[in-house]
């Protein structure tokens, strides 16, 4: 059983692949989210064993995102999606203890080194 | 500078340069396949060709610039030094050596032969004199020239890790307890298209599982370009070097990650600044090729773009500003430009005989508008350099959070006042002491959980860093609800060491000890129960170089509070002026109690070791005048200022007090001040220089 993971992108075609990246390699697909808000909500419930979270998103956005995660789980492993030029974004996002990033577009090696890297740490 | 000395100091280092060129060659004869002595004869050829070019000596540039270009290609492997390579770098060396002697005597090296040389170095495929590529490595060399990525990467490799004082006082204290030192030079996989912040994620890290000293590039403040940070060295102090390795290696898109061992003294040396080269110990080297990264070699081109190499000095020649500032600083510019005319106008109606007095007033009126003008373009200037505090604080969530994970101490962090702003040259400065202090606090002060319930205290424990705005000065707190210190154990101590004085000392002057160098080393501090590891080197820090000052309350089982004043810029000071040996000087006000007046037959003492009451307290007077050797004139009453630093008074005699007043300051060249007696100099509205007084110089030699 691949560990759980929940999926925040307000695009849904970024969610899908992502989605089936993760499950061709075994990983459970705890939940999806479209925005910060519910990224924050299905963490409380699902409590997940990593969240994919990326940074621009509308309602509330990924580092928000993240503080609030971190608040309710300060060991969660949070792993920021970015696009290029959001480097001081990402940066923030380090200094507040995310496990890694990735950058848009990504291959789907990629993001799976990330998350295999982030759940052994 | 006029041109005689900026001659003399070129000639001066120059030569150095080219003898140490002669030194390093030699030793590569014997050692050829060393890239460390590649490095070392690259970077000897850079610094020659770069200064004599700014010199004007155009032989002497295109002849180092050749043979640059010649170890440029053995660095990235596509040359291997044989014989006749060597050769003719000799060749070009001796070149070298004889135009310098040429230049010394006054000549400008123009008349030597250097085409034979030229060719010889050409024929390893350098560029020929003509400029046009000779092989293949040269057009890969030129492709390097429009500035690729890891070209400009390759270059911070060899940036030296130059270490300050506080850094230095942070490696004997490691050292002390038994640490490792540690370099270890981390290769960004070429893939990645953020390198600092993956750069910035290793250092992160490896700040939870040990003590970086030093980044090059830097971390902390305005990150310079984002290629440069392909390969990046930090230097970390550990008690567990397996550990360090995995931290740094367990980062995705590392390509790879090499650690060496290093030797203390080698750093610890005064002027060792390329310690990190000499100081690596035999044997002690593990290199690792990351497995996420197979086949990333060596970023393999060389750099010969002259940007790519000033970036690569690390240098921060830009800076980001808040357009809004700037948008304020435009727009009394506006301001000042439409004052500018009115004045105009109204020397054009004197011109043409139109009433003085009516005339006068709108003159007034503009001269106090002017007046608003400048003070407001000089804060809006100042605000330019101001920055939230808050790209300190934001990494202490994690690295609190980190460090309490790994201790098994559940720790709160509080942040307060994150927008504060401060002066951007302050940051870089600024980072290390405050993550030094947090450190202690969890690691000595907050007692583990079982501890702190038996004390009556929560489970979790408690650490705050506030920043706010004081006066002219920017205040910090670090406070923590642990152990605290118990001052009868300084006292303690403090006799052991032999201070007899301590019997009487007051609970304050006791928690001062604990900055004095060398009093909290390990074995005090684990007596101490407390917290206090390196404070001596953190008040070095934030004193000598922050021109601040650092205090110290703690309470035994409440906690311990570390309270930081930093002057709000380093650039203006509120400073005494005063009058010695003819000449003006300025106190930094951070620095004066007071002022007095010093009757003569109140000194005791002989001379150069006098004293005389303040308050009810005997403190040390000197004078200006035996500061530069000449005695104090001989009169019955003297005008002084008091010096203070913490609890420490001195009485300075001087010739005059005249004025406090706002001065700003500007670096003071080294030649002027061999003894590190100025922290800087100043110019005064009349164009009157004004030296302002380094006290630390003062302390260290008379209180």
């Amino acid at each position: 059983m691949g560990a759980s993971i929940l999926i925040a992108d307000d695009l849904s075609f970024m969610r899908m692949i992502q989605k089936e990246i993760l499950t061709e390699r075994g990983y459970t697909v705890a939940g999806e989210a479209a925005d910060g808000l519910e990224a924050v909500e299905k963490f409380k419930t699902l409590r997940p064993d990593l969240v994919l979270l990326d940074i621009t998103m509308p309602n509330m956005n990924g580092l928000e995102a993240m503080r609030k995660i971190f608040t309710i789980d300060p060991g969660a492993k949070v792993i920021m999606c970015s696009a290029l030029g959001q480097q001081n974004l990402i940066v923030e996002a380090i200094k507040a203890g995310v496990k890694d990033f990735i950058v848009k577009p990504f291959k789907p090696e990629r993001i799976l080194s990330a998350i295999e890297k982030a759940l052994r740490a | 500078m006029d041109e005689s000395r900026l001659r003399h100091a070129f000639l001066e280092e120059a030569e150095e340069l080219s003898q140490k060129l002669g030194e390093s060659l030699m030793a590569l004869e014997s050692d050829r396949t060393s890239a460390h002595l590649v490095n070392e004869v690259f970077r000897l050829t850079h610094s020659l060709k770069s200064e004599s070019a700014l010199m004007g000596f155009a032989a002497l540039s295109e002849l180092a610039h050749r043979m640059e270009d010649v170890l440029g290609l053995a660095r990235n492997g596509s040359l291997s030094i044989e014989k006749p390579v060597i050769d003719s770098l000799f060749a070009g060396a001796d070149l070298i050596a004889e135009m310098m002697a040429a230049i010394a005597k006054g000549e400008s090296g123009a008349s030597f032969a250097t085409g034979e040389v030229l060719r010889g170095l050409s024929a390893f495929g350098g560029k020929d004199p003509g400029g046009t590529p000779t092989s293949g490595a040269v057009a890969q060399m030129q492709r390097g020239r429009a500035g690729t990525p890891a070209d400009a990467a390759d270059l911070v490799f060899d940036a030296p890790l130059t270490l300050g004082e506080f850094e230095k006082l942070q490696l004997a204290e490691a050292r002390d307890r038994g640490e490792a030192l540690l370099k270890i030079t981390v290769s960004v996989d070429e893939a990645e298209t953020m390198k600092f912040p993956r750069a910035y994620l290793v250092f992160s890290n490896l700040e939870a599982v040990s003590n970086v000293v030093k980044v090059v590039p830097a971390m902390e403040g305005e990150p310079v370009e984002d290629a440069l940070y392909g390969r990046t060295t930090l230097l970390l102090t550990s008690s567990n070097e397996d550990e360090v390795l995995r931290t740094a290696s367990g980062v995705d898109q590392i390509a790879h990650v090499m650690i060496e061992r290093c030797q203390f003294d080698a750093f610890l040396a005064s002027g060792a600044d390329r310690a990190g080269e000499t100081g690596i110990a035999g044997g002690g080297q593990s290199d690792i090729e990351a497995a996420s990264a197979p086949g990333t070699g060596e970023a393999a081109s060389a750099g010969q773009d002259e940007q790519g190499r000033r970036a690569g000095a690390v240098e921060k020649t830009t800076i980001r500003v808040d357009t809004r500032k700037l948008n304020d600083l435009w727009s009394l510019i506006a301001e000042l430009v439409l004052h500018k005319s009115q004045i105009a106008r109204l020397s054009e109606d004197i011109g043409h005989g139109k009433d003085v007095h009516s005339v006068r007033e709108e003159l007034v009126e503009s001269f106090d508008s002017l007046d608003k003008i400048s003070s407001g373009m000089q804060q809006a200037m100042m605000d330019t350099r101001m920055i939230p505090i808050s790209v300190i604080f934001s990494k202490f969530p994690r690295l609190v959070r980190d460090l309490s994970r790994k201790l098994g101490k559940p720790v709160e962090l509080v942040l307060a006042g994150e927008d504060t702003e401060i002066d951007r040259s302050v940051v870089e400065a600024l980072s290390d002491p405050l993550t030094h202090i947090i450190r202690n606090s969890l690691d000595h002060g907050i007692e583990f959980p079982e501890e702190r319930v038996r004390r009556g205290k929560s489970e979790k424990g408690r650490v705050s860093v506030t920043a706010r705005r004081q006066g002219g000065n920017i205040v910090i707190e670090l406070e923590d609800d642990g152990r605290g210190m118990d001052v009868e154990t300084i006292r303690r101590k403090a006799l052991d060491m032999g201070m007899n004085e301590a019997e009487t000392f007051t609970d304050g002057q006791l928690l001062d000890l604990v900055f004095l160098p060398g009093f909290s080393t390990k074995d005090v501090v684990t007596d101490l129960s407390g917290r206090g590891v390196g404070m001596d080197v953190v008040a070095t820090r934030v004193r000598s170089e922050l021109k601040g000052d650092v205090m110290l309350r703690t309470e035994n089982n409440r906690g311990t509070r570390v309270t930081l004043f930093l002057p709000l810029t380093l650039t203006i000071v509120n400073a005494l002026l005063i009058r010695g040996e003819s000449h003006l000087y300025a106190l930094p006000l951070t620095d004066v109690d007071s002022t007095a007046k010093l009757v003569s037959a109140e000194i005791r003492g002989e001379e150069g070791r006098e004293s005389a009451l303040w308050m009810d307290e005997e403190i040390p007077v000197f004078s200006l005048g035996a500061l530069f050797g000449n005695g104090r004139p001989k009169t019955d009453e003297y005008f002084a200022a008091v010096l203070r630093h913490g609890d420490r008074k001195a009485y300075l005699v001087v010739d005059e007090l005249i004025e406090e007043r706002e001065v700003v300051i500007k670096p003071v060249d080294d030649l002027l001040n061999s003894q590190k007696m100025f922290s800087g100099v100043s110019v005064l509205e009349n164009g009157k220089l004004v030296f302002i007084l380094d006290t630390s110089f003062l302390r260290r030699e008379h209180f």
